[in-house]
């Protein structure tokens, strides 16, 4: 299986996120789940198929090293060449790697005035150009989320960004939801988003389910994709 | 020969460069009584340290060789490997690591958790050896161990708490106040020896009090009675939180802390007091060995000195004394005079003499036991190697080496620099696996290749101090391969008529890229197209041609050739017929297969002041370097990148340049990668207009 092959087969499809590429505009996403069930396996899988389709990818990890980030991608990559057999494996990985770049900060160190800082000195120095971003760690608890979300996407804006993606932890015991069905401490800014996917366990099933989801997405709201709990890899619709 | 386990403390000594650690070694033989006075490591009385054997060591003030060596701290022996700070000696801290127990990492109070600390801490992580830290040098300018310690947790991850805190810093070091025992000790006599214990300055009860409390929510989790203790508001003994701290460390959720300054002779007694207490005895770990009877089963090795004998070869010297091989033993007992087996080539060897070192002193004895660390004479084996008393068939997991980046032609001055560097070599190539020398039969030079270019240049200059040997030296060169990328069949015939008997084969099959290893042979001749005698010769052909391919000379690897076809003569055909036909056949097969040059790939990390990003990713991008992530933490940023190895040469200077002298780097070995067109042109034509001189 070629390159290609790997993206027209991707599960991921479904949710039509190569249609917003460059042409009915810009998609910001959400995963969501409880803590440990496999947000950054999601966020990376939408990472790779952005990579996989020639996009510049930022990961930006907040409050994880870049090792552990990194590693993710090699499992992912991993797993996906068990599953699928990509011809040239090696030389697709290669070229996947370096259209990615992690960026890894301390929880207290973030905002989107350093990002923007830092990305445009990659891209001054011709270094690195972001087409997606994706955030993982971002603190919506924060008083402040809600401007920084508004400063991110300005940012999209201005730097012509495709995507940026965000992963957020739900709690058990915090019920509160918006009409979308986004659980707490999203669910007030649920207008922010085009796309919110939830990981949800259902008796031996992990579900990504699609709360909200763009004209492009195939698969309804309320509906969802399955996930091998094993691998975290997305199976089908 | 001490046959209670629990009084042995197998321990590494591990830092950054300059960190002082050969200081604080000698200040443990010192309190020891294992040495009557204290000399410095860049001492006026130009002794030199203890530990800095090699003369090398004790000029340039660092140290190369690990030195092994033992003490006895309040009826605790203690065998300590002290261990190189620099990132191209880092075969020798893992070789150390392997075979310790727990280790001791020693940081600068001023330069705090530095880049060959992380280095060194993964490492530590990789073997799973507890630690404990020590702030050392807090008689500096600008020693502050408490940001010294947030370091610790924030870039090392550890849970590091201070079991000390300090009385005075910079010059006015007096002690410090000991947070378990909640006293203040001083260090008076003239080598800091003579401890007095008083009660803690009334300005720091305060302070004390405070950091004890978070000492005490730090290791609570790790004991039932602590816990208690503190819910009940009962008692807290000594012992209690010793436990604790204990427990953590052992389980390595925890890293105690502590605090001094060896050049000043503050707070050593105390560190020697924390490896007895703190750190682990050799039945407090899981060693894993191998089970050659069982496939390579793991199976946990019982520590226990009346169990059959398995110990570990981790390091040769061939000194003074002859060649001296440095062993664990990880069970049974070894006397002087037995016998034992190499189970890697099965051969049996007489354990004629059994030394405990003492750098480069030692004190003979006539057993060791389970747990032990000591040298014997006259065994020939190579590093890595497993002994056993023949009753068990085991092997120790293998130890990580890596392949050497770096080679460079060195040249004897004369016929007797020839001889004596051959002396030289012969033993380098046995103490360092990461250090190989050949002769390159074009040139006829010899060749030296290691993991860097202090790593060579250390060899060199041991070569004319320790052998006099008067080398010169040709340009670092980076070791290159070749590899192939697609199959390619070849169908060659080697026909030879001169006169009397000719020389004739056939050889045909195909070449393919291997995903791993080096190379693969497979015969799938059938109806004896080549004979059976010949077939070796055939496979011997593509050997020899896997030593220098085509494109730039370098040798070839990652390839698989198949033979499926082929035609012999009844007399011309020969073992020489058939190795030339398939050295043809591989040269006719290796240009049909894309070959391409593959570099070495360092993993880079550079790291200085958040400032300096963008100057320093900029420097790596010019450097064909991929960059893989940085890591903000507060005003410090750490840049991990991939970069060709031969991009990195002259790399600090223009650092150095860029950043004001504050950012610093780390580069190991990450992988071969092709290289890009333009450079893979550029080495061939140089390859070419070499093979056009000569």
């Amino acid at each position: 299986m070629g390159k290609e092959d790997l993206v027209a087969n991707n599960p991921l499809q479904a949710l039509g996120l190569e249609k917003e590429d460059g042409n009915n505009g810009r998609r910001v996403g959400l995963v969501m789940a409880r803590a440990g069930l496999g947000k950054t396996a999601i966020l990376v899988q939408i990472a790779m198929d952005s990579l996989l389709r020639d996009n510049n990818v930022l990961h930006v990890a907040i409050g994880e090293g870049v090792d552990k980030t990194r590693t993710w991608y090699d499992d992912i990559l991993t797993l996906m060449n068990e599953e699928r057999k990509v011809d040239n494996f090696r030389q697709v990985v290669d070229e996947v790697m370096k259209k990615r770049m992690i960026m890894t900060f301390k929880e207290n160190s973030f905002s989107p005035a350093t990002l923007e800082e830092r990305m445009e000195d990659l891209s001054q120095q011709g270094i690195f150009k972001a087409d997606c971003l994706v955030i993982d760690g971002f603190d919506f608890t924060g008083a402040d989320s809600a401007s920084a979300l508004g400063e991110l996407k300005a940012f999209m804006e201005k730097n012509d960004l495709k995507m940026i993606w965000f992963s957020a932890v739900s709690h058990r015991d915090d019920d509160r939801v918006s009409a979308n069905g986004v659980p707490a401490p999203c669910h007030e800014l649920d207008e922010v988003f085009d796309t919110v996917l939830l990981i949800s366990p259902e008796e031996n099933d992990l579900r990504l389910k699609t709360l909200k989801c763009t004209e492009a997405c195939s698969v309804d709201a309320g509906k969802s994709l399955v996930l091998d709990p094993a691998t975290m890899l997305i199976k089908k619709v | 020969m001490s046959v209670d386990l629990s009084n042995v403390r197998n321990i590494g000594i591990s830092a950054h460069i300059d960190s002082g650690k050969t200081t604080l070694t000698e200040r443990i033989l010192f309190y020891t009584d294992r040495i009557h006075a204290i000399h410095d490591v860049r001492g006026k009385d130009g002794v030199g340290a203890k530990m800095d054997s090699m003369e090398l060591e004790r000029e340039r003030g660092i140290t190369i060789q690990s030195a092994a060596t033992y003490c006895n701290w309040k009826g605790i022996d203690i065998n300590i490997i002290d261990t190189p700070g620099h990132v191209d000696f880092t075969v020798e801290v893992e070789r150390a690591l392997r075979v310790l127990d727990g280790a001791v990492l020693i940081l600068c109070s001023v330069g705090g958790v530095q880049s060959q600390s992380i280095t060194v801490n993964r490492q530590m992580d990789r073997y799973n050896v507890p630690r404990i830290s020590f702030i050392n040098k807090c008689d500096r300018t600008g020693a502050n161990p408490e940001r010294v310690t947030e370091q610790l947790q924030d870039k090392l991850g550890l849970n590091a708490h201070m079991l000390q805190l300090p009385i005075g810093l910079e010059s006015d070091l007096e002690g410090v106040v000991d947070l378990v025992t909640m006293k203040a000790l001083y260090f008076d006599g003239e080598n800091g020896e003579i401890i007095r214990e008083e009660e803690i300055p009334a300005e720091l009860q305060d302070a004390a009090d405070e950091k004890r409390e978070e000492l005490l929510d730090a290791v609570s989790m790790f004991s039932d009675d602590l816990m208690e203790a503190m819910l009940e508001e009962t008692e807290i003994t000594t012992d209690m939180v010793k436990d604790a701290v204990r427990a953590g460390t052992l389980a390595l959720e925890f890293s105690p802390v502590f605090i001094g300054s060896a050049y000043k002779n503050k707070a050593v007694q105390p560190l020697l007091d924390a490896v007895q207490y703190y750190l682990p005895c050799p039945t407090d770990v899981e060693n894993l060995g191998l089970d050659l009877e069982k496939d390579e089963e793991e199976f946990p090795v019982s520590n226990d000195s009346n169990d059959p004998l398995i110990m570990l070869a981790f390091k040769l010297e061939d000194g003074r004394y002859g060649q001296l091989t440095y062993v664990r033993t990880y069970q049974g007992t070894l006397n002087k005079g037995d016998t034992v087996y190499n189970t890697r080539t099965g051969k049996k060897v007489k354990v004629g003499r059994l030394v405990r070192m003492h750098s480069d002193e030692m004190e003979e004895i006539d057993s060791c036991g389970a747990g032990d660390i000591v040298a014997l004479f006259g065994v020939d084996c190579a590093s890595g190697d497993t002994f056993t008393d023949g009753k068990i068939t085991c092997s120790m997991s293998s130890m990580h080496i890596p392949e050497p980046v770096i080679s460079l032609a060195v040249i004897p001055s004369d016929n007797k620099a020839q001889v004596n560097m051959s002396k030289a070599l012969n033993r380098f190539t046995k103490e360092d696996p990461t250090f190989k020398t050949f002769v390159d039969h074009e040139t006829g030079e010899t060749i030296i290749s290691g993991m860097g270019e202090l790593h060579l240049e250390v060899y060199i200059e041991r070569m004319k101090r320790e052998y006099g040997a008067e080398v010169e030296v040709g340009a670092p060169q980076v070791a290159y391969r070749e590899t192939i990328t697609q199959r390619a069949d070849f169908n060659y015939t080697h026909k030879k008529q001169t006169g009397g008997s000719g020389q004739f084969g056939r050889v045909a099959g195909y070449m393919e890229p291997l995903e791993e290893g080096e190379y693969e042979f497979e015969d799938k001749i059938v109806g004896g197209a080549i004979p059976r005698e010949f077939i070796s010769s055939c496979d011997k052909g593509f050997q020899k041609s896997l030593k220098k391919g085509t494109l730039c000379g370098s040798p070839v690897t990652g390839v698989r050739c198949v033979i499926n076809d082929g035609a012999f003569h009844a007399v011309d055909s020969s073992d020489v017929a058939f190795q030339l036909a398939a050295v043809g056949a591989f040269k006719e097969g290796y240009m049909k297969a894309k070959p391409t040059i593959m570099e070495p790939i360092m993993k880079v990390a550079v790291e200085g002041p958040s400032e300096f990003q963008g100057a320093v990713m900029g420097s790596i991008n010019q450097r064909r370097g991929m960059i893989i992530g940085t890591t903000e933490e507060g005003n410090y940023t750490v840049v991990e990148a991939e970069v060709p190895l031969s991009e990195m040469f002259g790399y600090s200077t223009t650092l150095r340049s860029l950043t004001q002298g504050k950012a610093e780097f780390t580069m190991e070995f990450a992988s071969f990668k092709p290289v890009p067109k333009s450079v893979s042109e550029e080495l061939v034509k140089k390859y070419q207009d070499e093979k056009k001189e000569k």
